[in-house]
């Protein structure tokens, strides 16, 4: 099913005029990857974390100077001084919060309450830092949004989501996209997203299923130990170690369980939500983004990189985050109306998104 | 025109902030770059000293940014790499980052320097900031712990006057023989509601005991004497104080890691040191069961009474569980066999 659907949604947005779609690519390799990588978990530990802010330069250069549009390279611009100004703010902060909660609780309470009050403005900060940052063909990107958008779609969203036990996350995920999709800029031309709901509601329809009828197995097993675990409760069975170990184990298979259950649910709407907003994405009112990822294989990327990782010791993390981010890319494109080259000679940067980025520090980390 | 120099690299020119890009050549000028186009003109030039050219990453395209703001990129890094070498400037990160048999020895710098770091400067770094902490943080940390007990669980103590008089005696005769002295320590009683037959100490040194504990005790004093001795090596070796800081810092660690590792995996080393906590806490008893032994020894009072007391538990409660992984204290049998081993070393010594 998941096959047929992105093979036709495919179809129909590469149909117009097939010459002028252009995918993104990703031209690293695990085997490069790996080298910068263990420098940067190296450097990063002997500096008890210092380094962790110029290890995400280099990074996130690697990731952004490898995705490949009409054959040129995206840029990451940011320099690890920014980064770390950011961190230490953050940091510092939380060490102040966490001090004032145990001396003055009331004082603490206060500062978590102007913490969140304060999040919809680092959200700002933090998504205009990481677009004009990112630049291609020597041009910036550049976020507008502003705080009130930002609050809809960070605060209200999640919260309403949480009280609903997940069933207006659609609604959530909607108001994120269309916050960041169409408050992005390049080169003074605006991006423009408008998901529509019922789309959102059609790929959570099968995370929903899955959690649903995993949480049913888990309730199912659950069922048939039930003897066991009453029996234990009540006293009437004194608890063997062949008991108590078969507890330990019944109760780590069902965390590793229900884990997997949402972890999986959450891989399989992530990509479904990001081909509903991406397709539904222009550039410039004209050019048309596309995402075309299958659910089934972005989640199995994603879980067996997780499981190699973890068996490797870590050691193959490279090789996974590249294998990621090349079926990420390749499942991403444009289709550009018009002559690409005439388009691109003609857009310039605004004045205000240069240079900006030096006064502006890494408010919360997002990447794009 | 192009003689006056020699190419150093093909690649693309941007005018200042534009995207529009024109094939290109960068030129060694003699004392700095020159971009020419394809028919040989001079699109812009800049002394070596103001042209800033991007550190190498992989192999990403390199940019050469001008002091007018326009800017040449190229995929072409060994060249650069060659002209910069030629000029005395190498890139120490790149270097030890590229493909080579000396990552091996950079795997096992990162796996030694990695459990160094969780070995001995966590742990330093923990010792640190015990010392510097001023004792009036474990006083407001405690006074605000057991303010909030009192409103949610505990309640006014119900035991006669003379059993607590008793009991208070006995503790005295403990505590003055402590490193922090009589002072150091405030006993309290306290009916304990939900938590049971239970005995804990707060950071500053107040100890609480319930009734509960109490009254499962009987008339053996000794061994209630035997578990304040306990809770006295908790305050003594400052376990709370190490085991906040020790999680703030692994906390942080694996924060700082995580942009490398990835979400998944960063969930699961969190989960990790949750597990690895446990095991601290489960050292964190034993220590102060030797303590509680050690204590007992110098008042020349009973040793073992504490092993006594999990006796009882085993038997009241049926607790005869063994230690787990996923526990906060080592199973029961394990702690009074421990306590029993150390009291008759300690004797075997003393003779």
């Amino acid at each position: 099913m998941v096959v047929a659907e992105t093979a036709s949604m495919q179809g129909t947005l590469t149909q117009r005029v097939p010459d002028n779609f252009h995918r993104l690519s990703f031209t690293g390799s695990g085997k490069e990857y790996f080298g910068i990588w263990i420098v940067n978990v190296l450097l990063t530990i002997i500096t008890l974390g210092i380094y962790s802010a110029w290890a995400k330069v280099r990074r996130n250069r690697y990731f952004y100077g490898n995705t490949v549009l009409l054959g040129r390279a995206f840029e990451y611009h940011a320099k690890g001084k920014q980064i770390l100004i950011g961190r230490l703010i953050v940091f510092a902060y939380l060490i102040f919060y966490n001090v004032m909660l145990t001396f003055v609780p009331i004082a603490g309470i206060m500062l978590a309450l102007l913490l969140v009050a304060f999040v919809p403005w680092l959200v700002v900060r933090g998504l205009r830092f990481s677009a004009r940052v990112t630049s291609y063909r020597n041009v910036r990107f550049d976020f507008v949004g502003g705080v009130g958008g930002a609050f809809l779609a960070f605060i209200v969203g999640p919260v309403i989501s949480v009280l609903t036990l997940g069933i207006l996350v659609p609604l959530a995920s909607r108001w994120s996209y269309r916050y960041i999709g169409s408050n992005l800029r390049y080169g003074q031309r605006a991006f423009a997203t408008d998901p529509s709901v019922g789309t959102i509601y059609r790929s959570w329809f099968l995370s929903a299923a899955i959690i649903v009828a995993g949480l049913a197995i888990i309730a199912f097993v659950g069922f048939l130990n039930f003897a066991v675990i009453m029996a234990l409760f009540d006293g009437s069975v004194e608890p063997t170690g062949g008991i108590q170990f078969s507890m330990i184990a019944l109760f780590v298979f069902g965390y590793i369980a229900l884990v997997s259950i949402f972890g999986v649910a959450a891989l399989f709407y992530r990509a479904g939500v990001r081909n509903v907003a991406w397709s539904a994405t222009t550039f410039d009112g004209k050019h048309q983004l596309t995402s075309d990822l299958s659910r089934g294989r972005y989640a199995w990327i994603a879980v067996t990189n997780l499981i190699v990782t973890v068996i490797t010791l870590g050691l193959m993390r490279p090789w996974a985050a590249v294998r990621m981010a090349r079926y990420v890319n390749e499942h991403t494109g444009v289709h550009f109306e018009g002559n690409v080259g005439e388009m691109f000679d003609k857009i310039a940067q605004e004045g205000s998104a240069v240079g900006s980025e030096f006064m502006d520090f890494e408010g919360f980390d997002f990447g794009f | 025109m192009a003689s006056d120099g020699t190419e150093i690299a093909v690649g693309e020119w941007h005018p200042a902030g534009s995207s529009r890009s024109v094939p290109s050549r960068l030129i060694d000028a003699g004392g700095g770059f020159k971009v020419l186009d394809e028919a040989g003109l001079e699109l812009t030039a800049g002394t070596f000293a103001a042209v800033d050219v991007s550190a190498r990453v992989g192999a990403i395209p390199r940019r050469a940014e001008f002091p007018d703001g326009s800017l040449f990129e190229t995929t072409d890094n060994d060249t650069i790499d060659r002209f910069l070498k030629a000029k005395g400037k190498t890139s120490l990160v790149h270097e030890w980052e590229r493909f080579h048999p000396r990552l091996i020895a950079v795997v096992l710098a990162t796996v030694l320097s990695g459990v160094a770091i969780y070995r001995y400067a966590v742990p330093a770094l923990v010792e640190i900031a015990v010392l510097v902490t001023p004792p009036i943080v474990p006083k407001i940390m405690s006074a605000s712990t057991l303010e909030t007990m009192d409103r949610s669980v505990l309640d006014t103590s119900a035991l006669a006057a003379e059993r607590q008089q008793k009991i208070r005696d006995g503790f005295a005769g403990i505590a003055r023989l402590s490193d922090r002295g009589e002072g150091g320590f405030s006993l309290n009683f306290r009916k304990g509601g939900a938590i049971g037959p239970n005995a804990f100490a707060l950071p500053d040194g107040t100890l609480i005991v319930t009734d509960e504990l109490v009254e499962l005790a009987g008339d053996d004093t000794e061994m209630i004497v035997g578990v304040l001795a306990h809770e006295i090596g908790h305050v003594e070796l400052e376990h709370s104080l190490r085991q906040i800081y020790r999680a703030a810092g692994v906390a942080g660690l694996v924060m700082m890691i995580g942009g490398d590792i990835g979400s998944g995996a960063e969930d699961i080393l969190v989960q990790g040191a949750g597990l690895l906590s446990l095991s601290y806490s489960r050292a964190a008893e034993a220590a102060a069961d030797r303590h509680s032994v050690e204590l007992m020894v110098k008042a020349k009072r009973d040793p073992t009474a504490i092993a006594r007391f999990f006796d009882l538990l085993e038997k009241e409660l049926g607790d005869s569980s063994d230690t787990s992984i996923l526990a906060t204290h080592p199973g029961t049998p394990e702690r009074r066999k421990a306590i029993l081993d150390y009291a008759g070393e300690l004797k075997a010594q003393g003779q």
